[in-house]
């Protein structure tokens, strides 16, 4: 009767942005950004990448609830950057590695199919 | 209204100073919280691609090798990256990546011994092939059918009608099912044909009956209708395309080569024997101590309590290598296996998308709000 609506773990609300921007009060170039339906998958990857990152003096993430579906990335940088740049930088750079992962996943099934073939 | 105009206005001189502002509480910034990259920045092998950008890129090349590949099973080696991707890949292929599976049942006769509801739970999760899934649409955000859900786009459906009229019990199976789209199969009956194909192998799978649904005895009758639809392992199990998905770390084993000539061969044999599993041997012509299977290694300590235990404490060093992983993928044959890593791939890389910012200026927004207090 009162159970929670399927999909509201996936579907981000009406009036509800996915990503939104919180810059903080006290410090300069530091800011929180809240993510609206998604989890440690994109949580995790998104601060170990922020911390290759030499102007990322902190990047940190949390889940702050597991009912409420969403999670809280927290960037500071140095004066050299800003949170959003690198932002938006963490995710250009993941994403350029999954892409540069699939193409050599892909050569290696080719070759190793090929290994396969040639060896009966 | 009147203060977005003031907004707009300042926008552009303000912006640059903003940024230019030093940290105004450096002193502030626990040491311990501030990460540095721990490798070099520059990825170690030779042909690396793209001078593409004029910025700085931060961006790994991870290297893959395939150990062994079948169609429900993949082993292969991840390297140069990090347990985040890893752990990332993993989690996407077990909730993440969609499969179909049956979600909606009407029955319309069912004197079987289960009730309505236990049917449908088991229906659920037959698996179902899934090559298609990628291309197929959530029944939520289908635009064909009104949410209703029950288009060629979002939805496959299936039939079964099964009565018995012997006195043997009848078995009602996955191969019962009747379903509108021959790509949509259940996985059973689909390797079951494909071993068919090539009877030269696995005849045992041809010998397969099917996934049981229930069991009828005389007079009793199944009749429903079955839709299955386009779903993720978060939502429910029944759609998830793994059956396991592991990595483990690969581990460095060094053996202190003077230290261990130090000991008896009796000894070498109880230190060997102290690993639960089999990592260590002795060459049987040299009498040295060797590693087998790397592996092997659980990382349990139990080598290295009994070299101490033994007064040799520093007879082995272990260490978890930590960006090489060996990743074991299990499929329940809704996709391949192989396809499955790539299907993660694609699907972390719409997520990334997803969260990306959406426009400057909305961010800038709040920076000037902040300056104007
Ligand atoms: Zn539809």
């Amino acid at each position: 009767m009162n159970a929670p609506d399927r999909y509201e773990r996936f579907v981000v609300p009406e009036g509800t942005k996915k990503v939104s921007y919180e810059r903080d009060t006290k410090i300069v170039n530091a800011a929180s950004f809240t993510i609206e339906r998604e989890d440690h998958t994109i949580g995790n990857i998104l601060r170990m990448q922020l911390h290759r990152d030499p102007n990322v003096l902190f990047a940190g993430y949390k889940l702050p609830h597991p009912l409420q579906y969403k999670i809280l990335v927290r960037i500071h940088t140095t004066s050299q950057s800003s949170p959003s740049q690198a932002y938006r930088q963490g995710i250009e750079d993941l994403d350029k590695e999954l892409q540069y992962l699939k193409k050599a996943f892909e050569e290696e099934k080719i070759r190793y199919e090929e290994k396969q073939r040639l060896s009966y | 209204m009147d203060q977005r105009r003031s907004v707009s206005d300042l926008f552009n001189p303000l912006r640059p100073e903003s940024n230019r502002n030093p940290p105004l509480y450096p002193s502030l910034i626990p040491k311990t919280l501030i990460s540095l990259p721990k490798r070099g920045q520059n990825p170690s092998g030779a042909q690396k691609p793209p001078a593409m950008e004029t910025t700085v890129s931060y961006q790994r090349f991870p290297k893959v090798r395939i150990r062994e590949m079948k169609d429900e099973y993949c082993k292969f080696e991840l390297r140069e990256t990090d347990a985040s991707m890893a752990n990332a890949l993993r989690r996407v292929m077990i909730a993440e990546v969609p499969t179909v599976a049956i979600d909606l049942v009407e029955i319309e006769v069912n004197s079987s011994v289960l009730n309505d509801e236990f049917i449908a739970h088991r229906l659920g999760l037959i698996p179902l092939t899934s090559d298609n899934a990628m291309r197929m649409r959530f029944s939520r955000d289908c635009d064909s059918c009104d949410g209703d859900g029950q288009c060629e786009f979002c939805s496959v459906e299936f039939h079964l009608n099964v009565c018995c009229d012997s006195d043997q019990t009848l078995d009602v199976t996955s191969a019962d099912l009747r379903s509108a789209e021959a790509s949509v199969i259940p996985v059973d009956l689909a390797v079951k044909a494909l071993a068919m194909e090539s009877s030269s192998t696995s005849y045992e799978a041809a010998e397969q009956r099917g996934i049981i649904i229930v069991k009828l005895r005389r007079g009793q009758e199944l009749r429903l209708r079955a839709i299955a639809r386009k779903g993720i392992g978060k939502d429910h199990a029944k759609w998830s395309p793994a059956a396991t998905v592991t990595f483990m770390y690969e581990p460095d084993i060094h053996i202190n080569e003077d230290l261990m000539e130090t000991l008896s061969l009796d000894e070498k044999r109880a230190w060997i024997e102290s690993s639960p599993t089999k990592v260590f041997d002795l060459d049987p012509n040299t009498g040295q101590v060797v590693v087998v299977d790397p592996e092997a290694y659980t990382y349990d300590d139990e080598v290295i309590k009994k070299a101490e235990a033994m007064g040799k404490p520093g007879l082995v060093e272990i260490n978890a290598k930590e960006d090489s992983f060996i990743f074991t993928v299990e499929s329940t044959g809704a996709i391949k296996a192989s396809q499955l890593v790539l299907n993660a791939i694609d699907v972390l890389r719409q997520k990334l998308d997803a969260v990306r910012l959406q426009d400057a200026e909305e961010n800038d927004f709040s920076e000037l709000k902040a300056h104007l207090g």
